[in-house]
């Protein structure tokens, strides 16, 4: 029971969701021209198509479980993938560590600059994923944020973050080192 | 023809200048590398060197991008046949009798099948592309707004019905990249819609970040949550190709004619692609085969049949991306994004404006063709070390290579933000088997059916009737129809026949 209720989560949560933007896309209808369809109608009729969609399927799992998981498994392209996926353990720490680690990156990638939130970056999901080779580690993620910067500033012109205080003057060093103006 | 056969000799020319050479060769190389790694789909290699074009001029990108789609239905056979591990989903149904011809004893002769198959399909789809692209812009002139809502409502169900997974979950997932494609000032009106008040939704969510985020950074988490932990491979095994013997060849004639066609015609329906052909060809082989009975024993059939249409596909999928500026699978999509970001709008005025160019692509596709079937020949040995990697550290750097893309279309940190976003919203459609390419074709082809559809309706007073009572719309709309009436049909089917299983077994 458990196990069916969890498998209606997703569907549940995205017909809640459709239904709130669904009344949300009532604040642009009122821009519409007398005798034409309004800015609203497009996006209200995919949500609704989306609802029913949900609507459908949690009627179909509720009546006839087997059926639905019969089909996804029976799916040409996924089919296999899928059964790999649940066949394999789970590193469920090694999963939040990189979603933080990606998200402490972002947030850090204005102060450190490219070079240095790069380094640190690779080296630590590198660690995360379960890799133990220092060495490796440790040059891959240094030759590999200076190589990007090279060819990122130097050859493809995109201007990446400097940082700020102290690592703005380390970045600025580091491009006068490799010739990038 | 004599004017076609005149610019091709043209783009063959064109492509002998330095820069064009060379992005073709680096888009083999790096299109067969991404293709035998299997933490790296297709889709993503494309994406990922998107970002590598933005300063070079638009003929080389498309090459550099092109020539990496057509290695890439290729590359991935070599893994699939002596590893027994898919380089790409297009290369599973090569598992079945690729790896049991290796396992045989015959490696060589099943990567030569390979081989050969490859550059049929290749030049088929070459020569369709060249055939077909012309009569068909001409044809798309004759397009209306409600022919171009027509075609793209039928990639939009093609990709519904033939994208594998359950059709709710495929239908959930176009709706999400449907109304994803929504977010931003309207075009007719002028509104805000799904903003929220945050400034930077006000310009919409670019669909570039929408695919890297959800091909590549949510394949990384997925395997992440694996652990990385792939089995290590021994790379340095004999990889050798024998070419089959023109007798052998001979008695395989259909299987390669239908093959072809299949491929071509994936290739041409929005939605369907190299993955869908390569399944299709090997099913109706195994219907229609002449050893329909000893597939999956490590015949030849079973690998000339999906690596062909596989390849097959690229050219097909270049006609309406060329001919009617809509893309019809992941890798055209980025193809047409590069077009774009070059300021160049494909449609079917590019054959007049553009000619050189496009002629020049063509050629490139020709020449990467051959290009790749000597690298397989020659050069794959070293190529399929890359196995050796540790996966950690290549996903590492396939994460970095999704958040310097995103940066570099417009030097926004924002863009890394969506990424966040849409690599956990691709983690969680894996998670949860939900399709991710819908979602992506929603994005790219909503603001096109949008547009069309709201064109539509204000040009013919509000009449959804013209949809169907115009001829190449109502035809157009009658197979979109069919295309999404077949999986509900096989469905019922299926529905129908599992009690009757359960009470046997009972």
């Amino acid at each position: 029971m458990f196990g069916k209720l969890t498998s209606l989560a997703p569907y549940v949560a995205l017909c809640a969701a459709a239904a709130w933007l669904y009344r949300d896309a009532g604040a642009f209808a009122a821009a519409a021209r007398p005798g034409q369809l309004g800015p609203d109608f497009w996006p209200r009729a995919i949500l609704v198509l989306l609802i029913v969609v949900c609507v459908c399927e949690i009627v179909r799992r509720l009546l006839f479980e087997g059926t639905a998981r019969d089909e996804s498994a029976a799916s040409p392209t996924s089919g296999g993938a899928d059964a790999q996926v649940a066949s394999e353990d789970r590193f469920a720490w090694c999963l939040a560590g990189g979603i933080g680690l990606t998200i402490a990156y972002v947030l850090a990638l204005d102060w450190l600059g490219f070079f240095v939130a790069t380094a640190l970056y690779l080296a630590l999901f590198m660690a995360v994923g379960r890799y133990r080779r220092t060495r490796v580690i440790v040059s891959a993620s240094v030759l590999g944020s200076l190589a990007f910067v090279y060819v990122f500033m130097k050859i493809v012109y995109v201007s990446l973050p400097l940082g700020r205080g102290p690592f703005k003057a380390l970045s600025v060093w580091l491009l006068a080192l490799l010739g990038v103006r | 023809m004599d004017e076609t056969l005149h610019q091709l000799g043209l783009g063959f020319l064109h492509l002998l200048t330095l820069p064009n050479a060379a992005s073709l060769g680096v888009g083999l190389v790096v299109g067969m590398l991404v293709a035998v790694l299997p933490g790296l789909t297709l889709v993503m290699g494309v994406v990922l060197a998107l970002p590598f074009t933005y300063g070079m001029s638009v003929t080389p990108s498309i090459i550099l991008l092109t020539a990496m789609y057509l290695s890439g239905t290729y590359g991935g056979a070599f893994t699939s046949i002596l590893f027994r591990i898919p380089g790409e989903p297009l290369d599973v149904p090569l598992l079945w009798d690729g790896y049991p011809m290796a396992r045989q004893g015959k490696p060589a002769q099943a990567l030569g099948w390979t081989l050969l198959a490859a550059l049929w399909g290749g030049l088929i789809t070459c020569v369709s592309a060249v055939v077909l692209a012309v009569p068909f812009a001409h044809f798309a002139l004759r397009f209306d707004s409600p022919e171009y809502f027509a075609v793209v409502l039928l990639g939009l169900s093609g990709v519904v019905a033939l994208g594998g997974a359950s059709m709710a979950k495929a239908l959930i997932s176009l709706c999400i990249g449907l109304l994803l494609a929504t977010v931003g000032v309207d075009d007719t009106y002028g509104v805000d819609r799904f903003t929220f008040g945050v400034p930077i939704l006000k310009d919409g969510i670019e669909y570039l970040t929408v695919m890297v985020g959800a091909y590549g950074l949510g394949e990384v988490l997925t395997r992440m949550e694996q652990g990385f932990a792939s089995p290590s491979i021994d790379a340095g095994k004999k990889v050798e190709t024998r070419l089959p013997r023109w007798r052998e060849i001979w008695p395989l004639r259909p299987t390669i004619a239908r093959s072809s066609l299949i491929g071509i015609l994936c290739g041409i329906v929005p939605g369907a692609g190299a993955t869908v052909g390569s399944f299709v060809a090997y099913g109706i082989e195994g219907q229609y085969g002449k050893r329909r009975a000893e597939l999956g024993t490590g015949i030849a059939e079973g690998i000339v049949a999906p690596q062909v249409a596989s390849t097959a596909t690229v050219g097909g999928h270049m006609v309406p991306l060329l001919a009617l500026g809509i893309p019809g699978s992941g890798a055209t999509a980025v193809i047409l994004g590069a077009f774009l970001l070059h300021g160049v709008q494909p449609g079917p005025q590019i054959f007049q404006t553009e000619a050189a160019m496009v002629y020049t692509i063509f050629a490139s596709m020709f020449a990467a063709v051959f290009g790749m079937c000597l690298l397989g020949y020659f050069a794959i040995k070293p190529l399929i070390r890359v196995l050796q990697l540790p996966e950690a550290v290549t996903s590492a750097f396939v994460a970095l290579f999704c958040f310097v893309g995103a940066y570099s279309a417009r030097n926004s940190l924002t863009d890394l933000w969506m990424i966040v976003i849409f690599g956990i919203v691709g983690y969680l459609f894996e998670r949860f088997r939900f399709p991710i390419a819908p979602m992506v074709l929603g994005c790219i082809l909503g603001p096109i059916a949008e547009t069309s559809f709201m064109t539509s309706m204000i040009a013919y007073q509000n009449d959804w009737t013209i949809f169907f009572t115009r001829p190449i719309s109502g035809t157009v709309m009658a197979l979109t129809v069919l295309a999404l009436l077949y999986p509900a049909m096989r469905y019922v089917r299926r529905s129908m026949r599992t009690p009757r299983t359960t009470v046997r077994h009972a």
